[in-house]
């Protein structure tokens, strides 16, 4: 076991802070543990109203917001070869071996790994949801994910079932695809110190109140555990556009002092909301893997929650009940779990959490990762069209078009601006004291 | 007056250190030249040269009238004009220590615009990475004092981050030696 070699490497994604979200959250986390390894890492995003430029986060983490505008869903315009430049100027200016495209909804990423593709660089990909098959939108998305994963060095899934899924729409081999799940910050999900007095139960939901996580669920739920228990009380936080269907539920059923809707809530006032609760609902109809739930057993709740997609393989069968998505089936799961309620113990199950899951072991088996797409072999062009070829009649062509005229463009920019006129940035050394200034090591330049 | 002169070079662009230490006068400037593009020169004079041969030939072959002759002649003149000519000639920052640091731009059409800047307004030099759409770039600027925005050292050029470091340091050591530290 020797020393493992230090990797620079390249994040790129739409979705990163100022937004919050599963894989914003993910991607800063990720890089946190990773620098801790002693690894360097940048991130890539678009920019994000005025912020726009180079900014340096907590432990150094680099991010270079690059001006294009969003234009939907927050991705930015796909033009196909418009990011080619300033990807380019990043992978060189920073010394990068390695990229790492997280999300199959980020335009974003997809043109910056294919770029870094073109010229050599080996790529990672994180894909962190579950997506169908059927409709258009879908059909048209699983080809790119198709045309992006025909050349990935590796690929990493956050649940099994999310490999599954991953493997299925895009055709890429199964040994290709890693499976690391998420993690949570136990250091800030703390159970609260004193436990919460039974003879009032308190049902907490947050999440956005969309079709896809289920908030129809909870219409027809939450009346009928408020009529069959009395001393139960609902925290609803989130919003979205079936808040209005809520309200209307509480204005039918008269619970107005039964169900709480605290309306959005934000990222760092989450914990502060659940250790007010015994129970975590979640109702998703669909879900790769869901963070929230083991935010909510980290702070000593109780979770029920709705039996799909990846949810199955998060907690332990004593931490969790699981139902169909059937507003019966969640009737009686709640019944379950309020009877296992005087067994649960907050700080043990917070504890356990700790122990099960970490995001320094998510970088650890990352790094595993990065050591083995670095260790693929170097291909060149035409070997490498014969992947893109097999992804059908028609796309096989047209994705191989595509990658030559990116390969041309690439060798004209090398003409236009050589690399040897794009300076590299030293490595900027933090002093210890938090906060002191940086500076940067120029003397050697 | 010995003065100590040091020259760094790339392709675009050329690095002139006058350091006039020993003279009464302490000061200290850098001019950042642009250098002649022979490419460029030979690109223009090329098109410009195949414009008017094909107007000439179209007008003696063909027997077109005069007037597009004339269109292209003046069309060539117009091009030669506009694109031979360096739009900057050259950019400089001169620091006095004492008084302030005065920024120069010199262009091609020998208009020259100088700004003088007050050594306690100067509050810090800064090097800034710059992101565009299509690329990344180094920055000299100024934190003036009752400025919201910062001031470039280098408006209109972009030389490369190792002409801009011994600036920088330079101006680093006027702006903390300054007396007025407040």
């Amino acid at each position: 076991m020797g020393e493992r070699s230090k990797h620079r490497i390249l994040m790129v994604s739409d979705f990163f802070y100022p937004n919050f979200g599963g894989v914003e959250n993910h991607i800063y986390y990720l890089s946190q543990c990773l620098l801790k390894l002693g690894h360097k890492v940048v991130v890539m995003t678009h920019a994000y109203g005025k912020r726009s430029g180079v900014r340096y986060m907590t432990g150094g983490l680099k991010v270079y917001y690059v001006p294009w505008k969003p234009f939907v869903m927050q991705n930015t315009l796909p033009t196909f070869y418009g990011t080619l430049p300033i990807t380019r100027t990043i992978l060189i200016r920073e010394k990068i071996s390695l990229v790492h495209g997280h999300q199959a909804f980020s335009t974003l990423c997809h043109e910056a790994l294919m770029h870094a593709r073109t010229m050599g660089y080996k790529v990672v990909f994180t894909d962190h949801s579950l997506y169908g098959f059927a409709d258009a939108g879908s059909i048209h998305m699983n080809k790119v994910l198709q045309f992006t994963l025909a050349d990935v060095s590796q690929a990493i899934c956050v649940s099994h079932t999310s490999k599954e899924n991953t493997v299925l729409r895009s055709g890429l081999p199964p040994e290709k695809v890693f499976v690391i799940p998420n993690a949570v910050d136990t250091a800030m999900f703390k159970p609260a110190p004193e436990r919460l007095s039974s003879d009032e139960i308190v049902i907490v939901v947050i999440s956005r109140l969309v079709y896809r996580k289920g908030a129809d669920l909870l219409v027809e739920v939450i009346p009928e555990v408020c009529r069959l228990y009395p001393n139960v009380r609902f925290i609803v936080g989130g919003d979205g556009p079936k808040r209005v269907r809520i309200e209307e539920m509480r204005e039918k059923h008269s619970l107005q002092d039964r169900v709480e809707m605290l309306g959005a809530v934000p990222h760092s006032k989450v914990q502060s909301v659940l250790i007010s609760g015994h129970i975590f609902l979640n109702s998703s109809l669909t879900e790769a893997f869901c963070i929230a739930i083991l935010e909510a057993a980290s702070c000593g709740l109780l979770t029920v929650s709705t039996r799909v997609g990846g949810v199955p393989e998060v907690l332990p069968d004593d931490m969790v009940v699981l139902a169909r998505p059937d507003p019966m089936d969640m009737v009686q799961a709640i019944q379950k779990a309020i009877s296992m309620l005087p067994k649960m113990d907050p700080q043990a199950m917070h504890l356990r959490m700790k122990k099960l899951y970490s995001w320094h072991d998510v970088a650890k088996r990352t790094e595993i990762v990065y050591d083995r797409a670095l260790r693929c072999s170097n291909q060149n062009l035409l070997e490498r069209l014969s992947r893109y070829l097999t992804c059908g009649a028609w796309a096989g062509k047209l994705f191989c078009l595509v990658m030559i005229i990116d390969f041309l463009f690439w060798h004209l920019l090398q003409v236009l601006q050589p690399a040897k006129d794009i300076e590299e940035v030293p490595d900027i050394i933090l002093p210890n004291c938090q906060y002191g200034e940086k500076s940067g090591d120029f003397s050697d330049a | 007056m010995a003065s100590d002169d040091s020259c760094i070079a790339n392709g675009r662009y050329k690095y002139i250190h006058d350091d006039h230490k020993d003279s009464i006068e302490a000061i200290d400037a850098h001019h950042v030249v642009v250098q002649t593009n022979n490419s460029r020169v030979f690109f223009v004079g090329l098109s410009a040269l195949l414009l008017t041969a094909t107007a000439v030939s179209l007008s003696l072959l063909k027997d077109e009238s005069i007037l597009i002759l004339l269109w292209s002649l003046l069309l060539s003149a117009l091009l030669v004009k506009l694109f031979l000519r360096k739009p900057v000639e050259k950019e400089s920052i001169i620091i006095m220590s004492a008084f302030g640091v005065q920024l120069e731009t010199q262009y091609g059409s020998g208009r020259t615009v100088r700004r003088f800047i007050p050594i306690d307004k100067i509050l810090k030099p800064v090097l800034n990475e710059c992101v565009t759409p299509v690329t990344c770039y180094w920055s000299l600027s100024l934190i003036v004092r009752g400025d919201e925005e910062l001031t470039l050292v280098f408006k209109e050029l972009r030389p490369p981050v190792k002409m801009l470091i011994p600036i920088w340091k330079a101006l680093c050591a006027a702006a903390t030696n300054s007396p007025n530290d407040s």
